[in-house]
């Protein structure tokens, strides 16, 4: 009974340099991850971000959203921290929980002065 | 095979070589073999030749070019570029002061994200270490390269930048030769959209995919560029280019031109004092 709970407790670390690289960029490596993460023996999984030195907005979205989906999952669920993150990954996790939480309601206005290439070829001072 | 001759820009700003490139592939129709004339330019900014790159390797084009410039773009690796780890380690180790292209591809993931590693920390190696620098350099090129592998349904994607010590800024350019952006959101949305209206509509935040917590990478990223850092930026795809820079924002119409997919090119000054792009709303 104690072993096999002792087991349910044992952690599985992923270093997230040697997966994947030291800038995190792409949504889709995120969800190779998913893979990794789902055959680990233990509910609780940590991300190891040692050495990497930047996670992309899109890439810190999927991370959340995969933690999430394996939070809620009725089978095979797992617990995912992520760990030793720096400031730069932090700020990025946290404003794009921040956007899960409250996502934007309405669209942003722009408009842009409509021009010609041609004009901006005849134009002598541009 | 047709020769088109690339005009020098006739300044050194982005919207200068909007038009060289303008001019060089109007009235040329889709894939077309052509001959690049590149005699006349004396400097070989990114977002004129990565898009030449690109098309030269998806019409099997050639091109020619003379002195200075042939040596720099025989340095880079125009118009083959590199697309492995290795390849780029070993062409650094070569030629020192030159960033070749990078040729990104899809099939090969986790060595297509350690190249644009190599790539981005090559850029940030330059540019120095002013606080924040880092992140301000780092997120728009994830950002920007990412959104290649999303909407383009292409499986490879080019990158390149160049900085330049004596006029201290940075220039990046970001390349597909994909599906662009209307055909993205006609696809994927059923939207029928002109080039234009597909432009604004991505810098509005509408995403391609369904879900609104996505579609700020492009704007937050020229709000890094243009607010954070005070640089300029184009958007280009199919007919139309929205060029940024400060507050001020236009949308060219490009008649008899047409790219398949997308060009992204931006430029930096150097920064002389700390940045953070964290604050301010910038990512939003």
């Amino acid at each position: 009974m104690l072993e096999k709970y002792m087991e349910n407790i044992k952690k599985a670390t992923i270093n997230l340099y040697k997966e994947i690289a030291p800038i995190i960029g792409s949504r889709d490596l995120v969800y190779s991850l998913e893979k990794i993460i789902s055959t680990a023996k233990t509910n609780l999984v940590d991300l190891d971000f040692k050495k990497v030195e930047f996670v992309s907005r899109s890439a810190a979205h999927a991370l959340l959203v995969m933690k999430e989906d394996f939070l809620r999952k009725a089978r095979n669920k797992k617990e995912i921290s992520f760990i030793n993150t720096n400031d730069d990954i932090e700020k990025m996790l946290r404003i794009v929980a921040a956007n899960r939480a409250l996502p934007k309601k309405e669209d942003v206005r722009i408009k842009p002065e409509m021009v010609d290439i041609n004009s901006l070829i005849a134009c002598k001072n541009c | 095979m047709k020769e088109v001759t690339v005009l020098k820009p006739k300044n050194s700003f982005l919207q200068g070589q909007l038009v060289s490139l303008y001019l060089a592939l109007k009235d040329q129709g889709e894939s077309k073999k052509l001959n690049f004339n590149l005699s006349k330019i004396d400097w070989a900014y990114p977002f004129l030749i990565l898009p030449l790159s690109a098309y030269i390797n998806s019409t099997k084009s050639s091109y020619t070019a003379a002195g200075s410039v042939k040596s720099y773009l025989d340095a880079v690796k125009f118009p083959e570029g590199i697309d492995s780890v290795l390849s780029f380690q070993k062409e650094i180790q070569l030629k020192k002061n030159y960033i070749p292209i990078s040729i990104l591809r899809k099939e090969k993931n986790p060595d297509r994200e350690r190249l644009e590693s190599l790539f981005a920390n090559l850029i940030l190696k330059v540019v120095g270490s002013v606080p924040g620098t880092r992140s301000a350099i780092l997120y728009p090129i994830s950002e920007l390269v990412t959104n290649i592998f999303e909407h383009s349904l292409q499986d490879k994607g080019y990158l390149f930048g160049q900085f330049y010590p004596s006029k201290d800024y940075l220039d990046i350019c970001i390349v597909d030769c994909g599906r662009g952006l209307a055909e993205t959101y006609k696809e994927e949305g059923g939207l029928m959209l002109t080039d234009s209206e597909a432009i604004l509509r991505s810098m509005k935040g509408n995403s391609t995919k369904a879900s609104k917590e996505r579609g700020y990478g492009v704007r937050t990223s020229r709000n890094v560029v243009c607010n954070a850092m005070n640089g300029e930026f184009i958007f280009l795809s199919g007919s139309a280019a929205l060029v940024s820079s400060g507050k001020s924002e236009k949308l060219f119409t490009l008649p008899d031109f047409y790219w398949q997919g997308v060009i992204i090119a931006y430029r930096i000054p150097k920064p002389t004092g700390p940045v953070d792009i964290y604050k301010n709303g910038y990512l939003e």
